[in-house]
């Protein structure tokens, strides 16, 4: 048998044209911030970072064209916010971006946890706005997802081409909705996983080593949670209930109980205080 | 160690085991009441073993040595050496319940019991039984040759040594084990709902097409098939069958309910590779 549409899609890493020194503003999470301010030094941008809240270990960065400050620099013809978790100071951050920056500078902003029409907003130029997929460790593959807005014209969405092409990804539109497509796919598989664990129907280990084996993910559910970090995972599941309403998105306690708890509920962790 | 295993129901998944046992040098009985089906899984065998010979992964003298291992046999009472006997028969409650009480009787009482299936309780299966201790669930996954995996699950009376030789009885066939309490869907068919489940709902609710969804989840996730492309391969039917049945086992929990887009496709025969069509279109080769 052969499949005869579509032609099968190899990711296509084209010749990227790169940065070219010019600059891009990035603001938001950890780890979501270092992982973009690589990527785009490395590409040839220079960088500027922001964390909501310093990361507890500050990173290394390895290429020098990144800085960190807090000034936004009103030349920058793009800035990226990153904040899937606190939408409050996502607001804030928004809103200084809107204020500082030249009405022509575009903002991609994550649209995981709320849709890119609702941050529009929450800002005075809406027009310039377009949302993205991110999530921790998801800024290594070779595509991205985006979500324009009713109010983004194509002048905007040619900068957002532009800037995926020169740091080596293609894009995929998607309709602006909460959770987007991997996002959503991925974090309920997580919470069905976890929904498993709290039921003791296996341990975390061999529910991995199953769904790896039996249907070939390419990592175990506890190990995507450990990769995306739970409060992610908690984040886009909340958004996703809110959004739809509906009782199939409801979260597993444990998942909830994971998130708030921070740190110990890492797979390893979880392990030794287990066994 | 197993010497011999009795294997009942000759289809792709007996066949799968028997060849996988018959590679670890263990004396298999293959058992099915139909003779013609018996001689078809032997052919299948074969011709899995001579691809495997063409591609260099086995050797001819292993595959001949692995074929005389294989006895298939129409009586059920010549499974009775056996030290472990797996059902691979129908998915229906009342035939293996009926199948192992007859089991029972045939092998002694050491015999390890277990059910390669997929989609029933093996509490239920062994509660007909006079010694429900020694029932057990060993869910392989099809292709068996290929499939690394296999799912132990603990029946509500499953003894612990019962449970140790079916992974001892596993991983010498070359597979590797994980533990499961018998609850609807063990691991994989349970945690892998959402996959399908989700990207139904997108499709539906226009997120993104079909193309799109499944781009997204290999470039972006890494998966080696998007969700329609694996329910193609998979089979619509079958993998609304498992739905269905993971939903109406958790007493309609919203989590597992199906989606008319497959209840649809399934109507219309477009049920994936095998029919030609499913969310892809599909031509014979040559």
């Amino acid at each position: 048998m052969k499949k005869t549409k579509p032609p099968r899609q190899k990711s296509k890493r084209t010749k990227s044209e790169g940065g070219a020194g010019a600059k891009v503003y990035i603001v938001g999470e950890s780890p979501m911030v270092e992982e973009y301010a690589e990527l785009c030094a490395t590409k040839g941008y220079s960088v500027q970072v922001q964390w909501n809240q310093e990361p507890t270990r500050k990173p290394v960065f390895q290429s020098s064209h990144i800085t960190c400050s807090s000034a936004i620099p009103t030349t920058s013809a793009l800035a990226l916010e990153l904040t899937n978790t606190d939408l409050v100071r996502k607001r804030q951050n928004l809103d200084r971006l809107d204020r500082a920056l030249p009405s022509t500078a575009a903002i991609l902003s994550s649209s995981v946890t709320v849709t890119a029409t609702e941050q529009s907003g929450w800002i005075k130029q809406k027009h310039r706005l377009v949302g993205f997929g991110v999530l921790p460790t998801l800024v290594l593959k070779p595509l991205v997802e985006v979500a324009p807005t009713v109010f983004s014209p194509a002048e905007t969405l040619n900068v957002v081409q532009r800037f995926f092409h020169s740091v080596g990804k293609e894009m995929a539109l998607v309709q602006d909705r909460v959770g987007m497509v991997l996002p959503r796919i991925l974090c309920q598989i997580i919470n069905e996983a976890a929904f498993a664990l709290q039921e003791e129907v296996a341990s975390p280990q061999d529910i991995d080593t199953a769904m790896k084996l039996g249907t070939n993910h390419p990592f175990g559910p506890i190990e995507w949670a450990d990769r995306i970090g739970m409060g992610q995972v908690n984040a886009v599941l909340t958004a996703l209930q809110n959004d739809l309403q509906e009782d199939r998105y409801r979260i597993s306690p444990l998942l909830r109980h994971m998130a708030q708890t921070g740190e110990w509920w890492k797979r390893t962790t979880y392990f030794i205080r287990k066994d | 160690m197993i010497k011999h295993l009795g294997i009942i129901g000759a289809g792709t998944m007996g066949a799968g085991i028997a060849q996988a046992a018959a590679l670890s040098k263990v004396e298999v009985v293959l058992y099915d009441i139909n003779d013609t089906i018996l001689r078809q899984a032997l052919e299948r065998v074969k011709t899995d073993f001579k691809k495997g010979v063409e591609k260099g992964k086995l050797t001819s003298e292993q595959t001949t040595e692995a074929f005389g291992r294989i006895h298939p046999r129409t009586r059920l009472a010549d499974l009775s050496h056996s030290d472990i006997v797996i059902e691979a028969v129908i998915e229906d409650l009342r035939i293996k319940k009926d199948l192992f009480k007859h089991l029972e009787a045939d092998t002694r009482p050491t015999t390890i019991l277990a059910s390669n299936t997929s989609s029933l309780s093996i509490t239920a299966i062994a509660s007909a039984a006079r010694y429900p201790e020694r029932f057990v669930g060993m869910h392989f996954f099809n292709p068996v040759q290929r499939m690394k995996l296999v799912e132990i699950v603990l029946g509500q009376r499953t003894s612990p040594e019962t449970a140790q030789r079916a992974i001892d009885c596993a991983r010498q066939l070359g597979k590797t084990t994980v533990v499961a309490k018998d609850t609807p869907g063990f691991i994989v068919n349970r945690v892998a709902r959402p996959f399908y489940g989700e990207a139904l709902r997108l499709l539906d609710e226009n997120v993104a097409s079909v193309e799109e969804i499944d781009r997204i989840v290999r470039i972006e996730g890494g998966f080696a098939m998007g969700p329609f492309e694996l329910m193609d391969l998979i089979g619509l039917d079958v993998n609304l069958a498992v739905t269905q049945s993971i939903h109406e086992q958790f007493f309609g929990e919203p989590r597992y309910r199906p989606h008319s887009i497959q209840k649809k496709m399934v109507e219309s025969g477009m049920l994936g590779r095998k029919a030609g069509q499913g969310f892809y279109k599909y031509e014979k080769k040559g």
